[in-house]
């Protein structure tokens, strides 16, 4: 019995960890934050982008200074920090609002190729929360379901044991969909890489090399997937289907 | 050779017999041989006969300000009784060089007693001009070469000009400049037309002076020479835009009235000191010129970055600024004025509209604006008025912002920003409300009203930080969540596993001990009955039976009484025959204790019940 308590406390513990340090982090923080109120953004912008270079990360503070290079009209920088705070937190109204004005700012329009309706389904399902959410409600959900088994076989009354059992089935069930949200989720963010073009006009060309045709001209701003790379090349992808390659200098990763 | 002389000779007679009465006609051309760009001059033929039907040159590469004038003198010389009359006809061009150059000018024609006599033709050639103003006085031109008239003309370029003056030549953006022309004239000029204005791109102007505006006449020493100067144009500019701006020149036209100094070289003192005097010779020539000045460069400065307003639109200068509404209480669907007064000097008319944020529900409409202007010599001055008319449409409490108006001043040299109090409106429901009338059509609703987008507001208070790049899922700790738990039960469960065979073990061997202990309490019944211990016998069958029972069915024995005893062997699926002979069994074990009779007998016979049931159920379960 004590065991079990002090297990509990072990994982409560564990789970709580993440909220509580960075205290020099947070009073920079505060500082930016007043100086964004004030309406100086760029001095806001240099604060937050402090405590990101530190190597803190929280899609709040990637939301702060997206918001700041907004203001400052430097809407690629903007862009880039908005997507990075979507990373960590998908299912954001307030950062896909800001990602959406962001974009409207930039130059290239770009129809977005329309997905199959399950994978939208599929897709809103993970921006519910963010990846890390995810991946705690399964393990939550898995230790609830262990508890269950344990329930079914401790109780001698018949209803609690089965109860026990068939909510240990369903919740063994919940947890490897959540496992698979979670999965899917890190694998979109974390493992494909997107960028950001910051060079203000660049033209997109059909091979690794500069002397080959010249394909479309993409602006400042505009998200890009990277596909693959050779020597100083990404070969893209933008959101109409369109494929190229761009020089790596012209890119900044998400 | 003969042959020649011969024809000599007779030229040389016809020479001198002709000669006595008149002379050959001749067509002579003269003019300076080179002039400047931009130079006036003669272009003057001169027939020693009476001509008719002058035919001019096709003259290129010049402009022909005016002629050919014709002009005739004759005289009439007697030497020893013989009388020579000399007739002389001038045609006299006033020409006027454009560009560089050499150009020829064509030869003319005249007809002379019904034959045509032919000039020669003549080369000019022109140079680079000098500019106006040079100093360089060049008044009489083409002296006459062939019969001794030459017709004075309007001549230099420095005769009169126009030249344009900037107050300043490096003013701020939105600094106001004046720029002046002036003529400078050394002959009389009359009816100055401007034909064409400059273009002052890049600017907003204003003229000061009037269009019917006498010119100012002062006198004026250059170079020695006494000019009368006045201004024919003043206009305020405003530099719109900063860098390099060039005003382009003004270009008009005006006629010199010219002296014609005519000289007739006829070598006879009287006849000379005759046409010499002012009375003959005071002809005036109304030359028309075409003037054009300098164009004016201006640089103009940008406005400092630092410190620049957001609400700045370009008002430079040194103004005041007013703002105030007619009235603060009023009711709903009345008009309200708000009147906004800039007052100052500057480049006042460019301010063209205030920074005024209407309440949201306000009917608001196009601002009329006064303007008041002065224009001054040094200047512009004045206010510009801007009245809102706004209607509110419901009631309510209202407010207008302060309502700011920035500038540049050029006297501190920094911008400088003037703003109105904040104005209260408290606005009461009107009588004419729609709202009130249309009592029956339901609520007044109207569409939200987006008045600006924007992006959200930053997040504030704790952001959560974490160490970039660490993510709870596929983390030690990930994983640690899941096996933990997953151990701990799997240990949880085999310990369960053990404690439950000891448990179900325990069962098992009363089960198996049942019988066993029945029989040994039987044998203790045999005993106490032999030893006729009624009571202790019938207490240890009564043990036996209900022993047997609880260990056999696991029954807690509390659980077991005369009336569960059915229920609870049912449960356990004995069979009914048995159950009911148990119960017969138990029954007379309880009635033979009490009842009467022989008791060995009855003892003896309640024994074998018991053992019999025993046997039975034994079977019964094997």
């Amino acid at each position: 019995m004590k065991d079990l308590r002090t297990i509990g406390l072990f994982l409560i513990l564990f789970i709580q960890a993440p909220a509580g340090f960075a205290s020099a982090g947070q009073l920079t923080i505060a500082k930016a934050n007043k100086a964004y109120a004030d309406g100086s953004y760029s001095i806001a912008a240099e604060l937050y982008l402090k405590v990101a270079e530190e190597g803190y990360a929280s899609p709040g503070l990637y939301y702060n200074l997206g918001n700041a290079f907004f203001k400052v009209n430097d809407y690629a920088r903007a862009i880039l920090w908005y997507e990075r705070a979507k990373r960590l937190d998908p299912g954001n109204e307030d950062i896909d609002y800001n990602l959406n004005v962001a974009n409207t700012k930039i130059s290239d329009k770009i129809e977005p190729l329309p997905e199959l309706f399950y994978k939208r389904w599929f897709t809103s399902m993970i921006r519910l929360f963010p990846v890390d959410a995810w991946a705690r409600i399964c393990t939550w959900l898995f230790i609830a379901g262990l508890a269950g088994l344990v329930v079914y076989l401790v109780s001698r009354v018949l209803i609690l044991r089965k109860a026990g059992f068939w909510g240990a089935i369903i919740l063994f069930f919940l947890s490897l969909f959540t496992f698979l949200f979670a999965w899917s989720g890190y694998r979109d963010t974390a493992s494909t890489s997107e960028a950001i073009i910051f060079t203000p006009t660049i033209t997109v060309k059909s091979s690794p090399d500069e002397s080959s045709t010249d394909l479309f001209v993409l602006h400042e701003g505009t998200k890009v997937r990277l596909l693959d790379n050779i020597g100083s090349w990404y070969e893209i992808r933008i959101a109409n289907g369109s494929v190229g390659w761009l020089p790596k200098t012209s890119l900044e990763k998400i | 050779m003969v042959k020649s002389l011969v024809f000599t000779l007779v030229t040389f007679l016809c020479l001198i017999t002709s000669g006595g009465y008149a002379q050959e006609p001749r067509l002579t051309v003269s003019a300076r041989q080179a002039v400047a760009v931009g130079e006036t001059f003669t272009l003057v033929y001169t027939l020693n006969a009476q001509g008719s039907n002058f035919r001019g040159p096709a003259i290129q590469g010049f402009d022909v300000i005016s002629g050919p004038s014709t002009s005739t003198s004759s005289s009439i010389r007697s030497v020893n009784g013989s009388t020579t009359m000399t007739i002389t006809y001038t045609y006299t061009y006033l020409l006027q060089a454009n560009r560089e150059g050499s150009f020829d000018i064509p030869a003319a024609s005249v007809t002379v007693n019904g034959k045509q006599v032919t000039s020669n033709t003549f080369t000019i050639k022109v140079t680079k001009g000098n500019a106006p103003g040079g100093g360089q006085t060049q008044l009489q031109s083409g002296q006459g070469r062939g019969g001794g008239q030459a017709g004075a003309a309007a001549g230099g370029t420095n005769d009169v000009y126009v030249k344009a003056f900037a107050s300043n030549s490096n003013p701020l953006q939105g600094e106001g400049i004046v720029v002046t022309y002036k003529i400078f004239t050394k002959v009389p000029i009359a009816q100055i037309n401007i034909s064409k204005l400059s273009s002052f791109s890049g600017f907003w102007s204003q003229n000061l002076m009037k269009e019917n505006d006498k010119l100012q006449q002062t006198t004026q020493i250059i170079d020695g020479e006494q000019y009368v100067v006045a201004d024919i144009r003043k206009i305020a500019l405003f530099p719109l835009k900063s860098g390099r701006l060039v005003i382009d020149p003004l270009e008009l036209n005006c006629v010199a009235q010219v002296r014609r100094q005519t000289r007739t070289k006829t070598g006879d003192p009287f006849f000379d000191d005759f046409f010499n005097d002012s009375f003959f010779s005071s002809g005036i020539a109304n030359v028309e010129k075409n003037l054009k000045s300098n164009p004016v460069i201006i640089n103009v400065q940008p406005l400092p970055e630092a410190g620049r307003p957001a609400d700045f639109s370009g008002a430079v200068g040194s103004f005041t600024f007013r703002a105030e509404v007619d009235k603060s209480r009023l009711k709903s669907n009345e008009a309200l004025n708000l009147k906004c007064t800039v007052s100052g000097r500057g480049n006042i008319q460019l301010i063209d509209k205030m920074n005024v944020s209407f309440p949201p529900d306000f009917e608001t409409y196009d601002p009329k604006v006064t303007s008041d202007i002065q224009t001054a010599a040094s200047g512009i001055s004045g206010s510009q008025v801007f009245e809102y008319l706004m209607i509110p449409r419901k009631p309510g409490k209202f407010t207008i912002k302060p309502i700011t108006f920035s500038y540049f001043d050029l006297d501190k040299k920094r911008y400088v920003s003037l703003a109105s109090t904040e104005f209260t409106l408290e606005v009461e429901k009107g009588t004419g409300e729609p709202g009130a009338m249309l009592t029956y059509s339901g609520a007044n609703k109207e569409d939200i009203k987006y008045i600006g987008s924007d992006i959200r507001h930053i997040r504030e208070g704790d952001l959560k930080l974490m160490i970039a790049g660490s993510r709870f899922i596929f983390s030690p700790l990930f994983w640690l969540m899941l096996v933990v738990p997953l151990a701990l039960f799997l240990l949880f469960f085999g310990l369960w596993r053990k404690l439950a065979a000891r448990r179900s073990d325990t069962v098992l061997m009363k089960n198996l001990k049942a019988t066993k202990v029945a029989r040994k309490r039987l044998r203790s019944a045999e005993e106490f009955r032999k030893a006729g211990r009624q009571d202790d016998f019938y207490v240890a069958i009564s043990q036996a039976l209900w022993g047997y029972l609880s260990d056999k069915f696991t029954i807690p024995l509390s659980e077991l009484s005369m009336d569960s005893v059915h229920e609870a062997l049912v449960r356990k699926n004995v069979a009914e025959a048995i159950i009911q002979q148990f119960i017969e069994t138990l029954k007379n074990t309880e009635f033979s204790r009490f009842a009467p009779g022989e008791k060995d007998i009855s003892m003896e016979r309640t024994y074998n019940e018991a053992l019999e049931i025993i046997a039975k159920i034994e079977r019964e379960l094997r």
